[in-house]
């Protein structure tokens, strides 16, 4: 079964009601539109007589006859050259050919357009006036007004000007919010009439609504250049989602669920494939795509800047090429229903894959609905999939390819399109995907039912899901070779744990205290790894808290206390100065550490080998780790009912590497040693502003460890931070046995 | 040389054409206008561009007849010298 079984063409150009858009059909802003797209035609034609002059001007037979009949073939090569460069004709209006498109380049850093070019622009301004229908704020808005008149009107220096105030009266975020609706249009204006010749072929193509931006339409940059730097094969490999995400899946097939899913997913590279049994019985698949993940322009997903760039402009992406091998992975049957959604570059990317005739081939691809998704020049490969578009005004993403609402070409008549606008005017507020989830949820109950009909056949149980982490290129998952070691099965009460536990990403703060050191005594007290190393006659304490965001065992927060000691037997009772070389040593070598005193940890899958990895009497509690460059919080305990907060602004800091750590506790009657072997840059903070605060009503044994020790408000002494590390943990080891 | 000639000749064919074209450009301009105006939703600054583009238009038109002219007049002094 197609999604698309409805014989007649759909199209749901968003009819007029509050809230949505006017349609190309419709009215007053309908009138100007076809006014507008009638323009096009005009200038199309106009360029196609100024590409026959331009023809005839550079023929080799009227060049060859100038010498051979002077007196003839002159007077005609003149009335050509007036034709095509006469500025209250056609204009400079050489087009065609190298050396016609290098003189009309030349023109048009001169400041001299052709007739097409100007008609051109006519229709763009009839297109914003057709916007401002439904957005009258883009002509009562004095400012806003300016800036499309000066742009309309080719004074740059003015349109600069009326920029300037825009962005400073209003804000970038402002500014650009207000223009989204008029976007494409705008900067098409400007490319069109400025004096770079480079942007004119993109300006072309916003205005003739013929196809994708080839370039910045400010700069001329060709758009395939820059995607053409997103390389990579696209490699999807298996994830697992963290308690509290999996949770917050749906557990039935609709709409908004499968948006909500979306949103859990988040921008973090990862991407979901659920089946649902549908209502029939049959159980259908649907893959997920969230969009851009925050961070790096470039880095190791095809979810960055660049990949979301390469999704939009070209077929093919390491996105939609990840998707694929994840779709793979996941062993659909042949002919299997799919439905793809996807949500700004992830809808581009689901496009790309809609539109992979091999892919299509394979499987059944039913449905595709992109959310402010640029996608208006793909199409499916399959012309019986149902395909759906969801933008908001006020987005700009959905208008990089250069067609927003000003649109004026009825570019897939059988799609069913929802342009519309809201009282949110702010982008990129207006972008997310939970903000399009609450206008589809609230604003737009006719989309919302008809996209939910239209799912029908996916409404059902969620049978099973899958979440795959996308990557440009095989990635170095094992961190070879740091992380290539060998591994063992430890059974613990959940089942078998594989060890050493393997984090290929993670961040940690090691925060170091001082303080009384009889207090520090009292819980060493026949632990044989005393006394504590001192600082200043105070002993030396420490508070590990690490996020191992991506492991062996998934991801999980923890938090160590420890006093910091010479090691069993007190080091060998070697002299305490002796000790702290040893503290530098790798783990290997390493005979002082933290004796613990007090652990958390926040995943009922390390919790429950938490005594196997590092000993003595670990809780489980609720952790948040934030860590940027300028400051860090870690916070222990749920919300309202926090044990500890540790945080506040890191200070200057000296590059230096990650730390291994050594841990020693108490655990079947003998004393553990414990190993995290770590790589990574870090940040040696020697004056961290950060303090760390019992919850006064704490009566956690973790925060009583800490009143015994006097940390409640105390800043610490120095900070080692991480926010890039890979570790290694493996299990403790009783040092009777070693 | 004939090629050259029936090339030409060609050319003005097509300029004389395209004059045609753009005399009928510029009529739908006024019609396009006239529509918009006549529903009352035509924009302040329309009616001077589309003259504008009206009047250009027929320059062309103008230009690119001449040009067929000529090129005509030449085609056929050199077949009929």
């Amino acid at each position: 079964m197609n999604g698309n079984d409805d014989p007649a063409p759909e199209h749901a150009k968003a009819a007029p009601a509050a809230g949505k858009a006017s349609g190309i059909g419709d009215s007053a802003a309908g009138a100007l539109r076809g006014a507008a797209r009638e323009l096009v035609e005009v200038a199309v034609t106009i360029q196609e007589t100024a590409a026959h002059a331009t023809a005839a001007l550079t023929d080799g037979a009227l060049l060859r006859a100038l010498p051979r009949r002077p007196a003839a073939a002159r007077p005609a090569y003149r009335a050509l050259l007036r034709a095509t460069t006469n500025g209250q004709g056609l204009g400079c209006a050489l087009t065609g050919g190298r050396l016609a498109t290098a003189a009309a380049k030349i023109g048009a850093m001169a400041g001299a357009e052709s007739l097409a070019v100007h008609v051109l622009a006519t229709s763009l301004r009839l297109r914003i006036a057709a916007v401002a229908v439904d957005h009258p704020e883009l002509t009562d808005d004095p400012m806003l007004a300016r800036l499309i008149d000066a742009a309309a009107a080719d004074r740059d220096l003015e349109a600069v000007r009326a920029l300037r105030a825009l962005l400073k009266d209003r804000g970038a975020v402002h500014a650009l919010s207000q223009l989204a609706p008029v976007f494409g249009e705008v900067l098409a204006l400007r490319a069109l009439l400025d004096e770079n010749p480079l942007n004119d072929a993109a300006a072309w193509l916003i205005a003739t609504g013929k196809g994708y931006v080839t370039a910045d339409p400010l700069t001329g940059l060709s758009n395939r250049a820059v995607a053409a730097l997103d390389t990579g094969e696209g490699v999807a490999r298996r994830t697992e989602l963290t308690g509290a995400e999996a949770a917050r899946l749906s557990r039935r097939g609709s709409l908004l669920g499968f948006l909500r899913d979306i949103s859990t997913v988040g921008t973090t590279g990862r991407i979901l494939i659920r089946s649902v049994e549908g209502p029939d019985g049959v159980v259908r698949h649907v893959l997920q795509a969230p969009g851009m993940r925050a961070g790096r322009p470039s880095g190791d997903s095809p979810q960055d800047l660049l990949g979301a760039f390469s999704s939009a402009v070209l077929d093919s992406s390491p996105f939609s090429r990840a998707l694929a091998r994840a779709v793979a992975d996941y062993g659909l049957a042949e002919g299997a229903e799919l439905a793809l959604m996807g949500h700004s570059a992830g809808g581009a990317a689901i496009m790309n894959l809609a539109q992979d005739a091999e892919f299509c081939a394979r499987y059944a691809v039913t449905h595709v609905i992109a959310i402010g998704s640029p996608v208006d020049f793909k199409r499916p490969a399959d012309p019986r999939t149902f395909v759906a578009s969801v933008t908001n005004q006020h987005d700009i993403i959905p208008t990089l390819d250069g067609q927003g609402a000003g649109g004026c070409f009825d570019l897939h008549p059988d799609w069913y399109v929802v342009d519309y606008f809201d009282s949110t005017h702010l982008f990129p507020l207006c972008h997310s995907i939970e903000h399009y989830l609450a206008n589809l949820a609230d604003d737009l109950p006719e989309a919302r039912a008809h996209l939910d009909e239209r799912l029908a056949p996916f409404a059902g149980p969620v049978v099973r899901s899958q979440a795959y982490q996308l990557f440009d290129h095989v990635p170095d998952l094992t961190g070879f070779p740091f992380l290539t070691v060998p591994t063992y099965s430890l059974d613990g009460p959940a089942g078998a744990v594989e060890l050493p536990i393997r984090c290929r990403d993670g961040s940690a703060l090691t925060a170091y205290f001082t303080v009384d050191p009889s207090a520090a005594a009292r819980l060493l007290e026949g632990t044989g790894t005393g006394p504590a190393l001192r600082v200043g006659g105070r002993a030396l304490v420490c508070v590990h808290a690490a996020w191992n965001r991506r492991t062996s065992a998934g991801g999980y927060r923890e938090l160590h206390l420890g006093v910091v000691v010479p090691g069993p037997d007190g080091g060998g009772r070697r002299r305490s100065f002796l000790a702290w070389p040893d503290l530098l040593r790798g783990a290997a070598r390493r005979r002082s550490g933290s004796y613990l005193v007090g652990s958390v940890v926040d995943t009922a899958a390390t919790f429950v080998v938490a005594p196997r990895l590092w000993g003595g009497e670990p809780h489980r509690t609720p952790l948040e780790f934030r860590l940027t460059r300028r400051c860090a919080r870690v916070t222990v305990g749920s919300p309202g009912d926090e044990i500890l907060t540790l945080r506040g602004r890191l200070g200057p800091w000296l590059p230096t590497l990650d730390r291994d750590l050594v841990g020693y506790a108490g655990g079947g009657g003998t004393t553990l040693r414990s190993c995290v072997r770590t790589r990574g840059p870090a940040r040696l903070h020697p004056l961290p502003l950060l303090r760390l605060s019992v919850a006064p009503e704490a009566a956690h044994p973790l925060a009583d460890r800490l009143r015994e020790l006097g940390l409640d408000g105390a800043r610490p002494l120095l900070c080692l931070a991480s926010t890039r590390r890979q570790a290694l943990r493996d299990a403790a080891v009783p040092i009777s046995a070693t | 040389m004939s090629a050259d000639l029936a090339a030409i000749a060609a050319h003005a064919e097509v300029l004389r054409a395209d004059a045609q074209a753009l005399t009928a450009c510029a009529e739908r301009l006024r019609e396009i206008e006239a529509g918009l105006a006549a529903s009352g939703i035509a924009p302040s600054w329309l009616r001077a561009s589309v003259n504008a583009h009206r009047a250009a238009c027929l320059q062309a038109a103008t230009d690119l007849n001449t040009a067929a002219a000529r090129l005509h007049h030449y085609s056929n002094a050199t077949a009929h010298p």
